[in-house]
């Protein structure tokens, strides 16, 4: 979740230009420093669009929630509790993630964004896989695994496909989803129970 | 996961190879995606957008707070419009009373009033004298003198 940049700065030697600190960076936007807010944004958009990536293919669409997020998070910056070196990292991917979820919701509303269905050869590909534990490596099995993923887990919910990316992808402990999504521990691992059980039922269904 | 639940061992076994296969696809739909976000994090405008965006917003909300205000104000105005029309009414309704009644206003009363004078103007405003009825009131002014 953290990013190096802070580590970075802190590994460089004293006597070099180092670079001036998150908490610094919001501190001086806060005051309409617009040099500030570009640092932050420079800093933490590859981190953003990254989180963005995991959900959405098109480029437009992980624009879409870079700018959504970055401008949230200018509107939001008084508000925000400056206080810890990496707090800034851990706020801009919570308002990421939001605004995946949002979009995500946005998706499922759409006519025109309803789930095609999986062909015969992609179900034979995916009783393969299963049989074999885990999908092939190589480019056109990493092709196939692509399209049929997005397939699959655009019968999620939005709220299943953001835990299990969180819980998968990410590599989020279950204290960092919670604190992150601001519920408890319990709830998180219900709802990761139940997010796998709807992930199982989809493939069932083209097994 | 299971709980303290008896489960079928074949049952989890199956779970878990679909957890396997659903978590290797799910990684597969993140990965594949790391060169277009590579590519939107070195877009060369991309600040420039978001300047724009969030100048576009601030004007958005502005218009919105503009709205809202006048909304406020005029929400805040309607117990005291509401306050002066009842006063206004009190006020016409006392004064109405007060100080004249309706038999005083009615053309009858009028007509039986002493002073000519006032007939005539009442007379005047309410339509053209015939020839006829000017000659009825001067003799009816003079019977009345006679009478005295």
């Amino acid at each position: 979740m953290a990013d190096n940049s802070d580590s970075r700065a802190l590994e460089s030697p004293p006597h070099s230009n180092v670079e001036p600190s998150d908490v610094e960076l919001v501190s001086r936007a806060v005051a309409d420093d617009e040099t500030a807010f570009e640092e932050l944004f420079n800093r933490h958009r590859r981190r953003v669009s990254l989180i963005a990536s995991r959900f959405f293919r098109q480029r437009e669409q992980i624009e879409e929630v870079v700018q959504e997020s970055f401008m949230k998070a200018y509107l939001a910056l008084p508000d925000f509790s400056n206080s810890q070196e990496n707090s800034f990292a851990s706020w801009i991917a919570r308002i990421a993630f939001n605004a995946c979820y949002d979009e995500l919701r946005r998706m499922k509303r759409r006519p025109e964004s309803a789930t095609s269905n999986v062909s015969e050869e992609e179900s034979a590909w995916l009783k393969a896989q299963l049989r074999s534990q885990g999908a092939g490596d190589d480019v056109e099995a990493a092709a196939v695994a692509r399209d049929l993923a997005d397939k699959l887990l655009a019968r999620l919910s939005p709220e299943d496909r953001l835990l299990l990316v969180m819980l998968d992808v990410e590599g989020l402990s279950v204290a960092e989803i919670g604190e992150m999504n601001k519920w408890s521990i319990s709830k998180v691992k219900v709802r990761a129970h139940r997010a796998r059980a709807s992930l199982r039922r989809v493939l069932e269904r083209f097994l | 996961m299971a709980g303290h639940k008896k489960t079928d061992p074949m049952t989890d076994e199956a779970n878990a190879q679909l957890d396997q296969l659903g978590r290797a696809l799910l990684l597969h739909a993140s990965a594949s995606n790391e060169a277009e976000a590579e590519a939107v994090a070195a877009s060369p405008f991309a600040y420039t957008r978001l300047r724009a965006r969030i100048t576009a917003e601030h004007e958005r909300r502005a218009g919105g707070e503009t709205w809202l205000t006048l909304l406020g104000v005029v929400w805040r105005s309607v117990p005291a419009m509401g306050l002066v029309a009842v006063f206004a009414f009190i006020l016409f309704w006392t004064s109405s009373f007060g100080t004249t009644s309706p038999g005083v206003l009615s053309d009858e009363a009028l007509m039986d009033a002493r002073d000519a004078g006032i007939e005539n103007v009442v007379f005047a405003d309410r339509r053209t004298l015939s020839s006829d009825d000017v000659l009825a009131t001067i003799l009816q002014g003079d019977e009345r003198e006679n009478s005295r």
